[in-house]
């Protein structure tokens, strides 16, 4: 086998990371209503249904612009799956209720299932490492904004007045530091599953 | 996991190990499955941080731009839904309403079979493309040109800026458009027929505007045949074949 085709849907993928307004219009007119109505039908509104569309378009945003997402599946299947399970996370967190879905009604293919899934986890692990790196000290986060923003290593070594091998050793410290806040939280070990 | 790990690390990402060090380290990696799984982290970590702070800008403005769609999108339903829901007719507005829906029918009727017109269709949505930071003014200039309906001043803008950027077919598109309004025909077919036959996204809407071109250029045979090409599932395809109805 060789690699697997790209879907002609993936114009909807760089048209959001190109912030291309007629892409991002297209994808509210086309798919949006259907991803509203499924979650007013499962205990949820419209102003909820607006949420989390819009988390989920920024995270296939942030995936597409950090992982080169290709998308193998159409896009319908692939954003509704998303938006429905971020809406079923939400329900879970907020109450107990038991929420019944017809699986079988909405999969749309294995591929589109894969991939929903893999987005899914990255998004996960994008939250997970954004709050523990909020954990870290002030030192920490400063040096590392700075280290990847600037680039040169002498030049943040500079603008921190600190020397040379000073900046570089407390970089490996600080995402060593980051490294081990990841490792501990039990998120992390299941996302891994 | 200790601190001299982490420097090994950052000193194999940033490629600055002798090829022996690579080679002690990346075998260390084989038989040290802790080491190996701190260094996978570290690794997905630094790649975190890295996007995070490159495109926090970029981010930041495809997120505000993306609220203001969204915002635009479910108003727009709402308001629909609201007026569905809460129109009550005073008894006296009867009289004005059934009076109005005569003249309306008239309207209608006379829209029916009146030749349909380039102006029916050219109420264009306005226009955003300064969407992303550090983008120069011609783009703000041909955007304000665009949306004001000063089209000589877009057309301008945007054939300077299709010289700098010769495979946007998004200013392809809006340059075709503000030269279809400049009745500068032999441009705007150029650029339309180019999308036409490209696969942008921008294929479809650039099949429905040489419809519409030909429409203005009274050529209602050509128009036709486009219009007719245009998909079904393309977002014109409904206003499309309205138009064929009445030209047919």
């Amino acid at each position: 086998m060789g690699e697997k085709k790209i879907h002609e849907d993936q114009k909807y993928i760089d048209g959001l990371l190109q912030n291309n307004a007629f892409i991002i219009q297209a994808i509210y007119d086309t798919f949006v209503p259907k991803v509203v109505n499924y979650i007013k039908q499962n205990s949820g509104s419209a102003d909820k249904a607006q949420d989390v569309i819009q988390d989920t378009l920024l995270t296939i945003y942030n995936q597409a612009s950090q992982k080169k997402l290709q998308l193998t599946c159409p896009f319908d299947a692939y954003f509704f799956l998303l938006c429905k399970r971020k809406w079923l996370n939400e329900l879970k967190k907020s109450s107990n209720k038991e929420v019944t879905i017809n699986e079988a009604e909405l999969s749309k293919g294995d591929e589109a299932q894969k991939l929903a899934f893999e987005t899914s986890v990255f998004d996960e692990k994008q939250a997970l490492f954004t709050e523990m790196f909020n954990k870290l000290g002030n030192a920490c986060k400063d040096l590392l904004a700075a280290t990847f923003k600037i680039k040169s290593m002498e030049e943040v070594a500079k603008s921190l007045g600190v020397t040379y091998a000073y900046a570089r050793k407390k970089k490996s410290l600080c995402i060593g530091k980051l490294t081990e806040l990841v490792q501990k939280s039990p998120k992390f070990n299941q996302l891994k599953n | 996991m200790q601190d001299e790990n982490y420097i090994l690390f950052e000193s194999y990402l940033s490629e600055m190990l002798s090829t022996d060090e690579i080679l002690a380290f990346e075998s260390r990696l084989k038989v040290e499955p802790e080491l190996n799984q701190a260094f996978q982290t570290y690794k997905e970590l630094s790649g975190f941080l890295e996007h995070k702070f490159e495109n926090e800008e970029a981010s930041k403005v495809f997120q505000e731009h993306l609220n203001k769609i969204s915002e635009a999108h479910f108003n727009k339903v709402k308001s629909i839904t609201e007026t569905k829901g809460t129109t009550k007719i005073h008894p006296i507005l009867k009289y004005l309403v059934a009076a109005s829906i005569v003249v309306l029918f008239g309207i209608f009727t006379y829209n029916q079979f009146s030749t349909p017109s380039f102006s029916d269709y050219n109420n264009y949505e306005t226009i955003s493309l300064t969407v992303r930071s550090g983008q120069d003014k011609l783009l703000k200039i041909a955007e304000n040109a665009f949306n004001a309906k000063d089209f000589a001043k877009a057309e301008e803008a945007f054939s300077k800026l299709i010289n700098e950027d010769k495979n946007n077919a998004e200013l392809k598109l809006y340059r075709a458009i503000s030269n279809l309004e400049l009745d500068h025909f032999e441009i705007a077919d150029g650029l339309l027929e180019e999308l036409r036959t490209g696969n942008s996204a921008f294929k479809n809407k650039a099949i429905w505007y040489l419809g519409l071109s030909k429409l203005k250029q009274k050529d209602y045979n050509a128009a036709l045949v486009i219009l007719k090409s245009i998909p079904e599932d393309a977002d014109d395809f409904k206003q499309a074949q309205k138009l064929i109805d009445k030209l047919d």
